[in-house]
């Protein structure tokens, strides 16, 4: 498994982790009775909470991920048996982790995937708030489906990593 | 209607020539990680024009002996 495909799920968990964690919070919140649907302002703090959170959170795991993983090949490198040098190793993470042109077709076709369902998501809240649903219920459709916008986009990553991928 | 196109390649055959040079030493040389030299070995990804070029060169030969393409009969 590449260093792409690696990174790639180590994001799908993370964004499960985050949005498993804000249904719990949120809706658990809603579920005991301590705030109410209409709460606009709850729900917005929450949701901004949770989107630092998110943030932080992705960046901290990629970089122990990256760590870990410099650390791994390196660890392989010394037991292949082979006269590797620092250098050598160095070179062996670099090729690892860099990105190229197939990285960066993969990422593009796979955001507009994700975008088109948060899309999606954004017209089905529209549709909820004309179907008389407050404006909160609006605003949980738009963040989950932009969290499962997300998702998706790491999904087809992954596919596209493993299946490969065409121009055009 | 325009038929379908194949790109083929033979950097496997190269790599062998090249005193059997490895994906990971390829890769370096073209400036790509060793995943999109697997995927382009099995002809997963087309590369661009310009990572072509670059593969053949790291060959010392022309593109065209590197790369090559089919028509398929069966159209788009």
């Amino acid at each position: 498994m590449s260093y792409q495909e690696k990174k790639t799920i180590v994001s799908i968990l993370t964004g499960l982790l985050i949005l498993t964690t804000y249904c719990f919070y949120a809706y658990g919140k809603y579920q005991s009775g301590v705030v109410a649907m209409d709460d606009l302002m709850f729900w917005a703090r929450t949701m901004l909470l949770f989107i630092a959170i998110s943030i932080v959170a992705t960046i901290v795991i990629q970089i122990v991920f990256n760590i870990l993983l410099s650390i791994m090949i390196a660890i392989q490198e010394k037991a292949s048996g082979c006269e590797s040098d620092d250098k050598e190793i160095e070179k062996t993470i670099e090729t690892e982790m860099v990105t190229d042109e197939m990285d960066r077709l993969i990422e593009l076709k796979s955001m507009r995937i994700g975008f088109f369902f948060a899309g999606i998501g954004f017209v089905i809240a529209l549709i909820a708030v004309v179907l008389d649903y407050s404006a909160a219920v609006m605003i949980q459709i738009i963040f989950i489906s932009f969290h499962i916008g997300s998702l998706l986009e790491a999904i087809t990553q992954l596919y596209f990593y493993r299946k490969g991928i065409k121009h055009g | 209607m325009a038929k379908k196109l194949q790109i083929k390649n033979n950097i496997r055959r190269f790599r062998f020539f090249a005193n059997e040079m490895t994906q990971k030493q390829l890769a370096e040389k073209v400036g790509a990680s060793r995943q999109t030299i697997v995927a382009i070995e099995a002809g997963k990804y087309s590369p661009s024009l310009e990572l072509a070029f670059r593969i053949a060169d790291a060959f010392g030969v022309e593109i065209g002996e590197v790369f090559s393409y089919e028509m398929s009969d069966k159209d788009k």
